[in-house]
C-alpha cells in the first residue's frame, strides 16, 4: 500500500516560518517584531532543547521566558499512576501462570516421591495469582469516574481494555486448572482404582460394598478402608479448593463481564461509542440540570418551611394566649 | 479479503510506531471508513482510551498532555480549518496527523504556519479515502448524490466537488491496491467520461510520480459506469439476505438500525451486519429468503441445546465448564437474537406490503415479455388497496422502463391512474426517470432485445423456465462482467481513454464495427483492441451500487476465472435512495429551469 511523507517538506515550511515569525513576551498572538534581538535567539534554542523531553517536564522547571504560551506540559493525572499499577499486575500474572504450567506439567510427572512439595508449590502459586487477579479487579473499580466528561471516557476505556485483560487471564487459569485436574484424577484412578465420580455424586460409599459382607472387617479390609478414607478426606479438601476458586473467579468474571466490549456487537463499533459520547454528554448535561432544578422546587423545602411557619404561628399564639389569660 | 485488508494496514502502520497512550481523532468522514474495518475493542488493544471528531473536540478545555493524538482527516478546507485553530492552542502531547488523500502545498504551509508550538511529529498520506464495506465492494456515502443526473450548467461547483470526491476515493482505492490502471468508461454519460478524464489527468499527469509503480503484470482495468444505464436493478425489491436487509431497513457502514421500524430492547436497536465478523451472516448473506429461514431454524435449535446444556448444572465439572464456556455462550445469544429479530421484522414487512405478489409482477416486467399481460397484471396491482404507494409507484417506474415506446395511451393510463391513487406522488417523476434513462440514454443491452445472441438466450431461458421468480433477475452488470471475462467488451460502446493505448489502429476498428454492427461476428473478433485481459478490473458505477450489483461480483469471484472484480460507487442505493435521488434531481432541475 501506497503513503507518501510529508513530513520534511512540513517541517521545512515550520522551520522557514519560524525565521519570518519573531514571537514577543506577553501574547503569542502579537504580530512579529516587537521583541528586542536577543529574545529570538534564545527562544529558538530552548524550544528545540525542551522539545525531547516535553511530556514530563514538572510544570517549575518551564522557561518563563517562553512566550509561546505553553503547553501546560504537567504530569499525568494521578489515575494513570493505578492504571499503571494493574498493568503491570497483569504482567506479573501472565509470568506466575507459565510458572504454574511448569509446576503443573511437573507435578503430573510419575515420580517416586509423593509429591507433597509439588502440590503446595501448585497452591500457594494458584493462590498468588487468583489474589492478584482480586486485587487488580478491585482496583479496577477505582477507574471508574463520576461525571460526563473527555477524562472520564478515557479512563472508561483504560478499565475496558484492562478489564479485557483480567477476564482473559482468569479464563486461562481456569482452563489450567481444569486440565490439571483431570489429568491428575485420570493418573490417580489408574494408581488406585477408586472411582472418584461416586464421591462426587455423594450417593453411594464404598461402605455399601462391605454390607453386603457380613460386616466382619479383617485387617486386609480394614487397612483398604482406612486408605480410601485418607483418600476421600483428600480429595474432598481439593475439590473444595477447586470449589472456591472457581466461586472466586466466577464472581471476577462476573464483575469484569459488565465491563468487556462483547466484539461483533454494535457495541464495539468505533462510529457507535463517539455517537454516545456526544448523547451521554448532553444526557449528563440534562440531568444534571433537571436535578437541580428539582433541588430547588424541592417539596422538602417547601415543607420544612411551612412547618418552621407553623411552629412560630404556635408560638406567637401561645405567647397571647398567657397574655391574655 | 483485499479492499478491507488495504484499510487495516493503514490504520495498523498509522498506530503502531506511536508509543503510550492515544487519542484518535477523525471527521465524519474518516469515521465510516475506519469503524467497518476496525473495532472499537481492537483500538483498545493498540492503547488508543478515546476516539473524537475533529469538529467537537474543541469543545472540552482540558488539557491531556500525556496523551499523543493522531488524527485521521480527509484533507478538506474545513479540516484544515479546525487543525488549524487547534495546533494554535495545542491540548496533547504530541500530534501526528494523517491524511487520507493528497495534500495541497498551500494546505501543508497553512498548517506549518499554525504549528506555533511545534507539536506535530509527521504529517504523512495515508489513502484510506473509500468505506470498505465489503473485500470486494465500496462506496464513498457521497451526500448530494443526485448531482450526477444534472447537466454540468445546473451547478458546476457542486458538480466539480462531486467529481473531485469520485476522483479522489477511486486513486486513492488504487494508490492502497498500488496499481495505475487502463482506464475506459461508458460512452454515453457524460459524467462517467469526465470522470474517466479527470482520473486519468491525476494519475498519468499530475501525480505520475506517485503513481508510477513501475510493475510488469498487466494493468487492471478500471471501467466507469453510469446508473443510469441500469435503472431497474435499484427499482426491484430484493430476496437475498443482505440486499433485502437493505431494501426493507437499510444498512448504513454495516449498521442496521431498527429503531426506524418499531421498539427494541436496548441491545438489539442497532445490529451490526458484517461477514467479516459473523460467521452465520457470511455464509448466508446471497442466500434466498427461504433458505434462510431454514439456516435460522436450525441454528436456533442448536441454540437452544446449548442452552440446555447450560441449564443442568450438576456436577462440578459442569459448573467449571459454564463459566468457561459463558463468552461463547453470550455472543451466540447475541447473535442468534439478532437474526431473529431481523428475518421477524422483514417477514412482518413482506406480508402488510404484499411483497410477494408485488415482486412477482416486478421481476416479470425485468425478466419477460409480454406488454399486454404486464399492463393488466400493474393495473390490477394499482388498484389492490394494500399496495403501499411507494410501491406502486416502482411498478409504474418498472413499466415504463420497459414499455415506454410500445403503446403510450396505456402508459398515460398508469401515470393517471399513479397520480390519482397516490397523494404524495410527484407529478412528472416518472417523466423525469424516462428522460434521464430511457431507452435513447441507455447503453447495454437491459432486456436483453437488442442483439440476436441476447435474445436467444433470453428465448432459451424462457423454455427452460426458472428456478425462483423471485430472484430470476440479473442486473446488467452480470453480462458486462461476462463480456470482460471473454474479451468481448465493445470499444464502441465502452471506449478507452488516454493517448498511450493504441487509439490509432482504434478508429479504424471502430469504423469496421459501425459498418458491421447487425453482424456480432466481425465484432467479437476486434472487440477489444487490447487483447489481454486484465487480471483485476475495479468497476465504478457513478450513482451508486447495489447489493444485488456485488452479489453478483461476489459469486463471480468465486467462480476464480481468472479476473478478480472489485465493486465501487457513490452510494449503496435501495429503491427509496434511488427514488429521492430522482426526486432532488427533478426539483433542482425544475427551479433552475425556473431562474434561467
Amino acid at each position: 500500500m501506497a503513503t507518501r511523507n510529508r513530513t520534511l517538506i512540513y517541517k521545512r515550511y515550520r522551520d522557514a516560518l519560524k525565521t519570518v515569525r519573531v514571537p514577543t513576551s506577553t501574547s503569542p498572538l502579537q504580530s512579529s517584531g516587537k521583541s528586542s534581538c536577543s529574545g529570538p535567539v534564545i527562544e529558538l534554542v530552548n524550544s528545540s532543547l525542551l522539545n525531547p523531553n516535553r511530556n514530563y517536564a514538572p510544570l517549575s522547571t518551564e522557561d518563563p521566558g517562553n512566550s509561546r504560551g505553553a503547553v501546560t506540559v504537567g504530569l499525568p493525572p494521578a489515575w494513570v499512576d493505578v492504571s499503571e499499577e494493574i498493568a503491570t499486575n497483569v504482567q506479573r500474572a501472565r509470568t506466575k501462570m507459565a510458572e504454574l504450567a511448569r509446576a503443573h506439567a511437573k507435578a503430573l510427572m510419575p515420580s517416586f516421591g509423593d509429591g507433597k512439595e509439588d502440590q503446595h508449590a501448585i497452591e500457594s502459586l494458584t493462590q498468588e495469582i487468583t489474589n492478584i487477579l482480586k486485587r487488580s479487579e478491585k482496583r479496577l473499580q477505582q477507574l471508574s469516574a463520576a461525571g460526563p466528561s473527555e477524562d472520564s471516557n478515557v479512563r472508561k476505556n483504560v478499565q475496558r481494555s484492562l478489564a479485557t485483560d483480567l477476564q482473559n487471564l482468569s479464563m486461562e487459569l481456569r482452563k489450567k486448572q481444569s486440565t490439571y485436574l483431570k489429568r491428575l484424577r485420570q493418573q490417580k484412578e489408574g494408581q488406585d482404582g477408586v472411582d472418584l465420580e461416586m464421591n462426587l455424586n455423594g450417593g453411594r460409599s464404598i461402605m455399601e460394598d462391605d454390607d453386603l459382607d457380613d460386616m466382619v472387617f479383617n485387617e486386609h479390609q480394614m487397612a483398604k478402608l482406612k486408605k480410601s478414607e485418607a483418600f476421600t478426606v483428600e480429595r474432598e479438601r481439593e475439590i473444595q479448593q477447586v470449589v472456591e476458586s472457581v466461586n472466586e473467579l466466577a464472581q471476577i468474571m462476573k464483575d469484569l463481564s459488565v465491563l468487556v466490549i462483547d466484539q461483533g456487537t454494535i457495541v464495539d463499533r468505533i462510529d457507535y461509542n463517539i455517537q454516545n459520547v456526544a448523547t451521554t454528554v448532553d444526557e449528563g448535561l440534562k440531568q444534571l440540570q433537571k436535578a437541580e432544578r428539582t433541588q430547588k422546587k424541592g417539596g422538602m423545602v417547601m415543607c420544612a418551611t411551612v412547618l418552621v411557619i407553623m411552629c412560630f404561628v404556635m408560638l406567637v399564639l401561645l405567647i397571647l394566649k398567657e397574655i391574655i389569660f | 479479503m483485499v479492499l478491507v485488508t488495504a484499510a487495516r494496514d493503514y490504520i495498523n502502520r498509522m498506530l503502531q510506531d506511536i508509543s503510550g497512550m492515544k487519542v484518535l481523532i477523525l471527521d465524519s468522514q474518516t469515521v465510516s471508513a475506519v469503524s467497518v474495518v476496525y473495532s472499537q475493542s481492537e483500538l483498545l488493544q493498540k492503547e488508543v482510551f478515546l476516539v473524537e471528531l475533529v469538529d467537537s473536540i474543541y469543545k472540552s478545555k482540558e488539557s491531556m498532555s500525556h496523551l499523543k493524538a493522531v488524527y485521521f482527516l480527509r484533507p478538506s478546507s474545513e479540516n484544515i480549518q479546525h487543525l488549524r485553530r487547534q495546533l494554535a492552542n495545542p491540548r496533547f502531547g504530541e500530534y501526528h496527523l494523517f491524511f487520507s488523500n493528497m495534500l495541497k502545498d498551500t494546505q501543508i504551509h497553512i498548517l506549518a504556519d499554525s504549528d506555533e508550538q511545534e507539536v506535530v511529529q509527521q504529517v504523512q498520506e495515508f489513502y484510506a479515502d473509500f468505506v470498505a464495506v465489503e473485500p470486494y465492494h465500496f462506496t464513498l456515502n457521497i451526500p448530494s448524490n443526485h448531482l450526477y443526473m444534472l447537466p454540468a450548467v445546473v451547478d458546476p461547483s457542486s458538480l466539480q466537488h462531486f467529481c473531485d470526491r469520485v476522483v479522489d476515493g477511486i486513486a486513492a482505492v488504487f494508490l492502497a491496491l498500488k496499481r495505475r490502471p487502463v482506464i475506459r468508461y461508458q460512452r454515453t454519460s457524460d459524467i462517467a467520461k469526465r470522470i474517466a478524464q479527470e482520473t486519468a489527468k491525476l494519475m498519468y499527469q499530475q501525480e505520475s510520480g506517485l503513481f508510477d509503480f513501475r510493475r510488469t503484470e498487466i494493468s487492471p482495468l478500471l471501467l466507469i459506469l453510469d446508473r443510469r444505464d441500469d435503472p431497474v436493478t435499484p427499482l426491484l425489491n430484493q430476496w437475498t439476505y443482505q440486499a433485502m436487509v437493505h431494501e426493507l431497513i437499510g444498512i448504513q457502514d454495516n449498521k442496521v438500525d431498527l429503531r426506524s421500524i418499531g421498539d427494541f430492547p436496548k441491545d438489539q436497536q442497532e445490529v451490526v451486519l458484517s461477514s467479516e465478523q459473523d460467521t452465520f451472516f457470511k455464509a448466508n448473506m446471497y442466500e434466498n429468503f427461504g433458505d434462510i429461514g431454514m439456516n435460522i431454524k436450525r441454528m436456533v435449535d442448536e441454540f437452544q441445546q446449548v442452552a440446555k446444556s447450560n441449564q443442568s448444572i450438576q456436577t462440578i465439572e459442569d459448573m467449571a465448564r459454564f463459566v468457561e464456556n459463558y463468552p461463547e455462550y453470550k455472543k451466540m445469544h447475541g447473535n442468534v437474537s439478532k437474526h431473529v429479530t431481523l428475518v421477524t421484522e422483514m417477514s412482518k414487512m413482506v406480508e402488510e406490503r404484499k411483497l410477494m405478489l408485488v415482486s412477482e409482477t416486478e421481476q416479470e416486467l425485468a425478466c419477460n415479455g409480454g406488454q399486454g399481460a404486464a399492463f393488466e397484471a400493474v393495473t390490477n396491482l394499482l388498484n389492490n388497496e394494500n399496495v403501499s404507494d411507494i410501491d406502486r409507484l416502482r411498478l409504474v417506474m418498472l413499466y415504463a422502463l420497459r414499455y415506454e415506446k410500445d403503446s403510450p395511451v396505456q402508459l398515460m393510463q398508469l401515470f393517471n391512474k399513479l397520480a390519482s391513487r397516490s397523494a404524495k406522488y410527484k407529478p412528472g417523476l416518472v417523466q423525469f426517470l424516462l428522460k434521464q434513462a430511457g431507452v435513447d440514454k441507455r447503453t447495454g443491452d437491459l432486456y436483453g432485445n437488442r442483439d440476436f445472441m441476447n435474445i436467444a438466450r433470453n428465448m432459451a431461458r424462457g423454455l427452460k423456465g426458472v428456478e425462483n421468480v423471485y430472484t430470476q433477475h440479473q442486473p446488467l452488470l452480470f453480462q458486462t462482467m461476462e463480456s470482460i471475462i471473454k474479451g468481448r467488451l465493445r470499444d464502441v460502446d465502452y471506449p478507452f481513454l488516454g493517448n498511450h493505448f493504441q487509439q490509432g489502429s482504434l478508429i479504424l476498428l471502430v469504423k469496421l464495427a459501425l459498418l458491421s454492427f447487425a453482424v456480432s461476428s466481425v465484432e467479437t473478433s476486434h472487440g477489444n483492441a487490447s487483447n489481454v485481459r486484465p487480471q483485476d478490473v475495479i468497476i465504478f458505477i457513478v450513482g451508486g451500487t447495489t447489493y444485488e450489483e456485488s452479489r453478483s461480483v461476489a459469486l463471480e469471484n468465486a467462480n476464480n476465472s481468472g479476473i478478480r472484480f472489485i465493486l465501487g460507487g457513490s452510494v449503496i442505493l435501495n429503491s427509496k435512495r434511488f427514488l429521492k435521488d430522482l426526486e432532488e434531481a427533478q426539483r433542482t432541475a425544475k427551479s433552475s429551469s425556473n431562474i434561467i
